[in-house]
């Protein structure tokens, strides 16, 4: 495909890379709302980018479809220029009104995250309008417990946040600690299935139309990582590898492995299923993995962040 | 972002090529990784 995704001309896409989610920007009239703001350390680059795209408007809304670092980052900042009101997802509330790090995962993971509060609540369900559209909220648990996704009937236009992206999903986290994720990541892959959105807007990579490959895509990697639930917690050791690297670019092995084997979530996959093994050398082969992948290159004791 | 050259560090565009970057079409992708190339080089 040469030509861009095509959109109501009230949704603009800002496209960013892996350690911040994308940002969708929706036109209001005399104002705007925002689905999702970024990871922390990007909000500057998040206040310089929705200022361009607005042209001047005031951003009156952020939205969240759920409260990973990566995605609800920018929040504090854009509300501290715009005075934004925040929605949040119901199932962490309580855990973001008295900031718990732990519940919200910020501490588990080791990721940065500016403290927010919250509005209002996007019940399952409701319909939210954003860009003159009503976008249905649908529980999306799988990746997250609590995330929601976005869907607009007449457009059939679905921000599928992390629940699917054109090659895969987010990793099934709460697998981990032994509770259920496949299986609600595989009911939220059949709805869509049902739906049949035109257009997907992802949480991180481009719009895309070709649903039903994606969807196949999708499909098979649940099945074989619920087939080996090891290769689900070694992908998850990947991941977090990998966004500790797209913060600092750039880390010795030793700085690397003591903020990564010091995780909760690393320790939790460690105990569960490499229990023969240290810590070390899960993140040794996670990095070793990355670097196959092109993902990482690795310089004697030095590991570097590879974008391409 | 840098502040002396107005670029993402990680992906050397500019805030309005990372803002219209989704609704580019290929060839207009490829005009702009040129121009990041370019940037790259003389860098």
């Amino acid at each position: 495909m040469t030509g861009p995704v095509a959109l109501p001309s009230t949704l603009a896409v800002i496209e960013r890379g892996w350690l911040s989610s994308n940002n969708v920007l929706f036109d209001d009239g005399d104002c705007a709302s925002i689905v999702d703001t970024g990871y922390g350390t990007h909000a500057l680059q998040t206040l310089q980018l929705v200022r361009a795209a607005l042209g001047g408007r005031p951003l009156t809304r952020i939205v969240n479809t759920h409260m990973h670092a990566d995605h609800v980052g920018g929040n504090a900042a854009l509300q501290a220029e715009y005075g934004a009101s925040i929605s949040i997802p119901p199932g962490q509330a309580d855990a973001v009104a008295r900031w718990d790090e732990e519940a919200l995962s910020y501490a588990p993971t080791g990721q940065y995250c500016p403290r927010f509060g919250y509005d209002t609540l996007l019940e399952p369900d409701s319909f939210v309008d954003l860009g003159r559209l009503a976008w249905q909220v649908v529980a999306a648990p799988g990746h997250d417990p609590n995330m929601v996704v976005l869907y607009n009937h007449d457009e059939r236009i679905l921000l599928s946040a992390d629940a699917l992206w054109e090659d895969g999903f987010g990793a099934i986290f709460p697998e981990l600690e032994g509770k259920s994720g496949f299986a609600e990541e595989r009911s939220v892959l059949e709805w869509i299935d049902r739906v049949q959105p035109r257009v997907v807007i992802p949480g991180h990579g481009p719009p895309f139309v070709e649903v039903a490959a994606a969807l196949d895509r999708a499909q098979r990697r649940l099945d074989a990582l619920e087939a080996s639930p090891e290769r689900n917690a070694r992908s998850v050791a990947r991941v977090m590898v990998k966004f500790w690297l797209l913060q600092v670019r750039s880390a010795s092995m030793v700085d690397l492995t003591s903020h990564v084997a010091g995780s909760r979530y690393l320790k939790a996959i460690n105990e569960r299923y490499f229990a023969d093994q240290t810590g070390t050398a899960v993140i040794e082969r996670a990095v070793a993995e990355l670097v196959a992948g092109g993902a990482a290159a690795r310089h004697g004791d030095r590991i570097e962040n590879l974008d391409d | 972002m840098s502040a002396a050259s107005g670029l993402c560090e990680g992906c050397w565009r500019t805030i309005d090529e990372i803002v219209q970057w989704a609704g580019l079409s290929d060839v207009e992708k490829r005009a702009v990784w040129v121009e990041i190339d370019r940037r790259r080089d003389a860098a």
